[in-house]
């Protein structure tokens, strides 16, 4: 419990004295559970104007264990159309599961997603969306991706 | 820094009491050997991670660890292994087993349906054929006779028609009789008493036709008699034959308790109440047994809605199920049923009785082909003359059927007549159901009632009458 307690107050404050790098803010904070930070791809891309956001879930074995990420789908923000995002928020990405280190960080981790997001070419969704939406559980860790270079798959 | 806790220690104000920092790798990275050890530790168990359990996340280079690891842990480990690997064979085996045993009850269940089904069809004469003891069936006894009742259920689909039943009676119908030890002792003591002469097959051109022929012609009979009987169907029920679109859909509503009524669409009957010339609704909207002579499945119509008019729907309930396969699977008993019925018939006319080709059953021991081989003289005979005898042979195999078959008392033909009778006995009975029931919404009308009792101003007239004994019936409104 500690662990990731104080290595998110160091992120946190890190955050707060460096700032976020440019298409990234952080929107809400409060504990050291569930984090919302927004995201934006400058410069031409196909999101050009869209502004994501995206929400971290942490457990104690943070930075041991990798946090759960996706995009939040509510009202206000939409996933993004992206071959490795799924309709549901869901994010394919081989960091957030095996390629995962504690030498990545939050803001480590928005930056991997806006880099992944700019170099887009085609707007689409995955393959498979629709049948992994319908059987998608609630958290992004306990699908087994298999991640591939041009596309992605999702095996629940 | 530590790159896993990201804590910080600076030289010149050491934490009090000392941690253990490590610096494992090529690049600048360095981390409490705690928090390294921890990271190692739960990579190594995730199966996503651990391929990258030892390896620095920024420059790759390897891990090298240290530990107490004594040959009686390496050796325990490895016999882990070993009997992991054994475990995961009895599980596949384990598996295989209890699905080929399945399987095997299931061939049994269809094989001993066959056996029954063959008796009953060509009759308990023909023990010559198959008898009790499955040792002593011919080899393609064991193919032909599960496929049976596969292939009853399969004839009443509109996909297969005659065909699968081809096997099953070519097979049979060239098959000399079965050897069992007691009739080669038969055979042997009667040896002296049949002449040599008797050619072990029948006549060429035979009455009843051989088998053989008989199941060559059944796909064309059949087609026939769908064809005229559909016509004769249209002209009953005065409908416009359909234009032929296939089924389209299967509706599985399993759960379907309702008695499905046998359903007519109003819409296609000759319009005589609107007075037109009949509408050209080109498919048969009525209840059609449409797919084979002894089909059941109720082809339900949506009248009302136009796209699904031009579309069939075939509508699967539990008890459309059971009546299809269940009418398949008692085939034979009804045709024996028929042709038991049509022998007894048979007494009062002679007619039939020739029709029928009635013969007493057999009493000589059935000849045993190899004898009758050996005593002729192949080898005096020329090639010509050989050539003669084996196309001889096969034609009349063909023509009149083995010497089994021309002899008995051709149960199994008597079978196959009753069988075709109560085929278009049954047809005839779901058409006059048909046409009943089309009778009966034709002659549908609703009766009305006196107004007596009615307040005159809650109905909705255009002239309500000051009197309210003047409303005649039925009003206007």
């Amino acid at each position: 419990m500690a662990v990731s307690s104080r290595r998110l107050q160091k992120e946190l404050t890190e955050i707060k004295t460096a700032g976020t790098p440019c298409g990234i803010t952080l929107l809400k904070a409060d504990d050291f559970q569930t984090w919302f930070l927004s995201l934006e791809v400058l410069g031409e891309s196909q999101y050009k104007g869209e502004v994501f956001a995206l929400m971290f879930r942490f457990d104690p074995q943070y930075p041991i264990s990798a946090p759960a990420v996706q995009f939040v789908v509510d009202d206000k923000y939409k996933a993004p159309l992206h071959p490795h995002v799924y309709s549901n928020g869901h994010i394919c990405a081989s960091i957030l599961g095996g390629e995962w280190s504690p030498v990545l960080s939050v803001i480590a981790v928005c930056i991997t997603l806006q880099s992944m997001l700019a170099s887009c070419k085609e707007k689409k969704r995955p393959p498979d969306n629709d049948r992994y939406v319908a059987h998608a559980p609630d958290n992004p860790k306990k699908t087994r991706f298999v991640y591939h270079e041009s596309d992605s798959a999702a095996a629940p | 820094m530590c790159y896993i806790c990201r804590e910080e220690e600076h030289h010149d104000q050491p934490v009090e009491p000392p941690v253990a920092w490590v610096h494992p790798c090529n690049c600048t990275l360095v981390a409490h050997e705690s928090c390294l050890l921890s990271w190692i530790q739960s990579s190594q168990q995730d199966a996503s991670r651990a391929p990258n359990a030892l390896k620095c996340p920024q420059c790759g280079t390897i891990y090298e660890l240290e530990s107490y690891n004594p040959r009686t842990l390496r050796f325990l480990n490895k016999l882990n292994s070993v009997v992991s690997m054994a475990g995961k064979v009895v599980t596949v085996a384990g598996v295989s087993c209890v699905i080929a045993s399945f399987g095997f009850g299931v061939y049994i269940i269809l094989t001993s349906y066959g056996a029954y089904a063959v008796q009953e069809f060509l009759g308990k004469d023909f023990d010559l054929v198959l008898t009790e003891d499955p040792s002593n069936w011919p080899w393609h006894a064991f193919i032909n006779l599960p496929l049976v009742p596969v292939s009853l259920i399969i004839s009443r689909t509109p996909l297969f028609e005659g065909f699968p039943l081809v096997p099953l009676f070519l097979a049979w119908t060239t098959s000399p009789p079965v050897q069992t030890t007691e009739r080669l002792m038969t055979a042997r003591w009667r040896r002296a008493m049949t002449s040599g002469a008797d050619t072990p097959w029948g006549p060429l051109i035979n009455w009843p036709p051989s088998p053989l022929m008989v199941t060559f012609l059944y796909p064309f009979v059949t087609k026939l008699y769908r064809r005229y009987f559909r016509r004769f169907q249209h002209w009953v029920m005065g409908t416009e034959p359909s234009t032929g679109t296939t089924v389209r859909r299967y509706v599985w509503a399993l759960n379907d308790d309702r008695n499905l009524q046998v359903q007519v669409d109003v819409n296609a009957l000759p319009a005589r109440e609107e007075g037109q010339q009949q509408q050209g609704r080109p498919q048969g909207n009525e209840e059609q047994q449409e797919v084979d002579p002894n089909g059941e499945e109720q082809e339900a119509e949506l009248p009302q809605d136009p796209a699904a008019v031009a579309e069939r729907t075939i509508r699967v309930t539990s008890a459309s199920l059971g009546r299809f396969v269940g009418g398949a699977l008692l085939i034979p008993k009804i045709s024996n049923w028929m042709g038991a019925i049509l022998f007894r018939l048979s007494k009062y006319s002679p007619l039939l009785r020739r029709f029928l080709a009635i013969r007493p059953p057999r009493t000589g021991a059935p000849e045993v082909f190899g004898k009758w081989f050996d005593s002729q003289p192949w080898s005096q005979m020329s090639v010509a003359r050989q050539l003669g005898v084996g196309v001889h042979m096969a034609l009349s195999v063909v023509g009149g059927g083995t010497k089994t078959f021309a002899e008995c008392d051709p149960v199994w033909w008597r079978n196959s007549v009753g069988l075709g009778i109560f085929v278009l006995a049954k047809d005839c009975v779901n058409l006059l159901h048909l046409y009943l029931t089309k009778r009966e919404i034709e002659t549908r009308r609703v009766k009305s009632r006196s107004f007596e009792g009615v307040d005159i101003k809650e109905l909705d007239l255009l002239n309500p009458p000051q009197n309210p004994a003047a409303l005649p019936l039925p009003t206007v409104a």
